[in-house]
């Protein structure tokens, strides 16, 4: 549910655009100054007559209109080939400089969540836990704790599981402001609260002293700042460095508010056996993942078909973008400006266009100068957001309220985005547009924001372990999932999801490094041995 | 958002925004409008809302600057005299560093 990787493709669009605006245009521009063939075409269905020709020309023979017409056929036919290979080239082009594009937000999440918990002790202290988390793993005996976890772990999917079919249920029957309020709460809470009991932790941790005044002048500046760049418009970097800030703080929060043995010191022999709980629920939703997206019941998979259909925008606020869409139009949702592209690549995927979200951010310019065809892009991305918190343990429920919308969010986005005509979602408008006002679109990558935050989720685990070897393991192993997942985007052209590859590959690094490269590095270390 | 896709009269009501929104204790919103809107304002070819997009920016630049040097120095003094201010000190402070002042 959270990794969804879709790859905005509107250069299709824009191919099929010129397509069709270039044939309109021929037979337009070839009306006035050529009568003789294209009223004889007309005709030549009735039947009827050979009109007069114009005077000073000579009337042309059959033979020589049919030979016309096929050369402008010709014409047409090799002009779309040629756009047809131009564009899959470029989808293969840009999907490369996407992924670079995707690996720096999701490096930088995880820098920060990394330098957190490894500066601040605050989010590696075990003591309150998640209500929905309710055994503790502080049984001696290690299947208990085992147990325990799966246990946790199922809880909790179960929960994503029934928040997810709420939140489609809600989309279905277009309970927008719901889902509206819902997520503008939700990144209240996140932006304000959260930040300041962030402040306050890393104040404490560096032993600094603030008073009220400074602190709260903080908070409303960030906040505020963050809510208009998040959910109106903002510079990119800025929203883009907002959205990876969230998603960090809601790394920082799983990492501490899942549970964990909580005395270390004293069961340290066992806390190695400990953090099954993290584990388990990342493997156990990477699965879901796969399942909630790929399947043809999957509820992701009605999101998209749904959005699909609807062609509406995603949801900001719960992708991040790697590139911004611009659109002429409004969108029903003011934060969410939709590329309006025309539905004439209907066959195609369009859709995909994988950027992330949160956020955000982000970026530069359409490189596509050389194509003709620049495309700049805004899909706001946006932070997750979270409910109230409601649990008395801690701070309940948020993040799977988070994933349910970044799912949806995802789903939605991953769908065909592209490919929506944002003229039919603006209410009527943007029909009346010409569509060379569209060109302004560049394909982007989206990211879920939720992806951010289980692969940070993850290296914050493996980082709270104070071993940097499996830090570097993990970190690596998931940006070499990413890349697989682009790849696969690539080819697939379909909506992914980002999470079940990477996280394999960072819980197979983790536990092989933890378990056999430590040691033997530390033996190879010892006997002084280099290799 | 991409401001150089946008029209101009958006241009200017985004600037125009931002600055007044700033006038509600958020500095931080006239130094990204200052840091947005500069290179528009002053370094593009002119064009006619130019020329209060160049007012917004330059006073959102001074507000923000000012509100720094007075944040910067509150909080210098706050944590010079800290200790000497006793309870008022303690009523206000947020986080109490340990340690010996």
């Amino acid at each position: 549910m959270d990794g969804h990787v879709s790859i905005e493709d509107h250069s299709v669009e824009d191919g099929s655009r010129t397509r069709n605006s270039g044939a309109a245009k021929e037979p337009r521009a070839t009306n006035p100054s050529d009568n003789d063939p294209s009223t004889p075409m007309a005709a030549e269905g009735a039947g009827g007559p050979t009109p007069q020709p114009p005077p000073g020309r000579r009337p042309l023979t059959e033979e020589e209109r049919a030979a016309r017409l096929e050369q402008r056929r010709q014409r047409d036919r090799e002009h779309m080939e040629r756009q047809l290979e131009e564009e899959e080239e470029l989808v293969l082009k840009y999907g490369a400089q996407h992924v670079i594009k995707l690996f720096i937000p999701v490096s930088l999440c995880m820098l920060v969540v990394v330098a957190t918990v490894a500066s601040v002790t605050f989010y590696s202290e075990k003591g309150i836990y998640l209500l929905y988390t309710p055994f503790h793993e502080t049984s001696d005996s290690v299947a208990k704790n085992v147990m325990g976890a799966f246990v946790n772990a199922f809880i909790i999917l179960a929960l994503v599981v029934v928040l997810t079919f709420f939140l489609i249920l809600l989309y279905k029957f277009r309970c927008y402001k719901i889902i509206h309020g819902w997520l503008i709460i939700s990144s209240l809470l996140l932006l304000f609260f959260f930040t300041l009991l962030y402040l306050m932790e890393l104040l404490r941790g560096y032993n600094i002293g603030l008073d009220w005044i400074t602190v709260s002048l903080i908070v409303w500046n960030f906040g505020v700042m963050g809510m208009v760049c998040i959910h109106w418009q903002g510079p990119l970097r800025l929203q883009q460095a907002y959205l990876i800030f969230v998603a960090s703080l809601m790394s920082l929060m799983f990492i501490k508010y899942l549970p964990e043995y909580t005395v270390w010191v004293v069961l340290a022999v066992i806390s190695v056996w400990g953090e099954y709980t993290v584990w388990v629920v990342l493997a156990v939703i990477s699965v879901w993942d796969l399942v909630a997206v790929l399947c043809p019941k999957g509820p992701l998979r009605i999101l998209v078909e749904t959005a699909q259909e609807r062609n509406e925008p995603i949801f900001p606020a719960l992708i991040y973008s790697s590139n911004i869409l611009y659109s002429s139009l409004t969108m029903a949702e003011s934060s969410t400006p939709s590329t309006s592209t025309t539905d004439n690549g209907g066959s195609h995927d369009g859709g995909e266009a994988v950027a992330d979200p949160l956020q955000q951010d982000h970026h530069a310019p359409a490189p596509a100068g050389g194509v003709g065809r620049p495309t700049i892009s805004t899909a706001p991305s946006s932070s997750r957001r979270r409910r109230s918190s409601e649990a008395e343990a801690g701070f309940g429920p948020e993040w799977e309220a988070g994933r349910q919308q970044r799912e949806a969010a995802r789903q939605r986005r991953v769908a065909e985005h592209g490919e929506a005509s944002a003229p039919d979602v603006a209410g009527g408008g943007g029909a009346q547009q010409p569509q060379e006002e569209e060109d302004e679109e560049e394909r982007g990558v989206k990211l879920g924001l939720g992806d951010f935050i289980f692969y940070s989720v993850l290296v914050g685990k493996a980082s709270s372990y104070g071993d940097w070897n499996t830090t570097i393991a993990c970190f690596i192993a998931i940006l070499i999932g990413l890349c697989l997942t682009l790849i696969m985007l690539a080819i697939f052209k379909k909506a992914l999801p980002a999470l079940p590859i990477s996280i394999t590959f960072g819980l197979i690094f983790y536990f092989a490094t933890s378990y056999f490269v430590v040691p033997f590095a530390e033996n190879l270390a010892s006997e002084q041995v280099f290799i | 958002m991409d401001i150089s896709r946008m029209s101009n009269t958006k241009k200017l009501s985004l600037c125009r925004i931002y600055f007044f929104a700033g006038f509600a204790c958020l500095p931080f919103m006239w130094a990204v409008n200052a840091i947005w809107f500069l290179r528009e304002a002053f370094f593009k070819p002119p064009y006619p809302e130019q020329k209060q997009m160049k007012r917004y920016v330059v006073i959102s630049g001074i507000g923000s600057l000012l509100w720094l040097v007075a944040v910067i120095a509150w909080c210098v003094v706050f944590s010079l005299k800290r200790s000497e201010w006793g309870e008022v000190a303690d009523k206000l402070s947020f986080i109490i560093p340990k340690g010996v002042p």
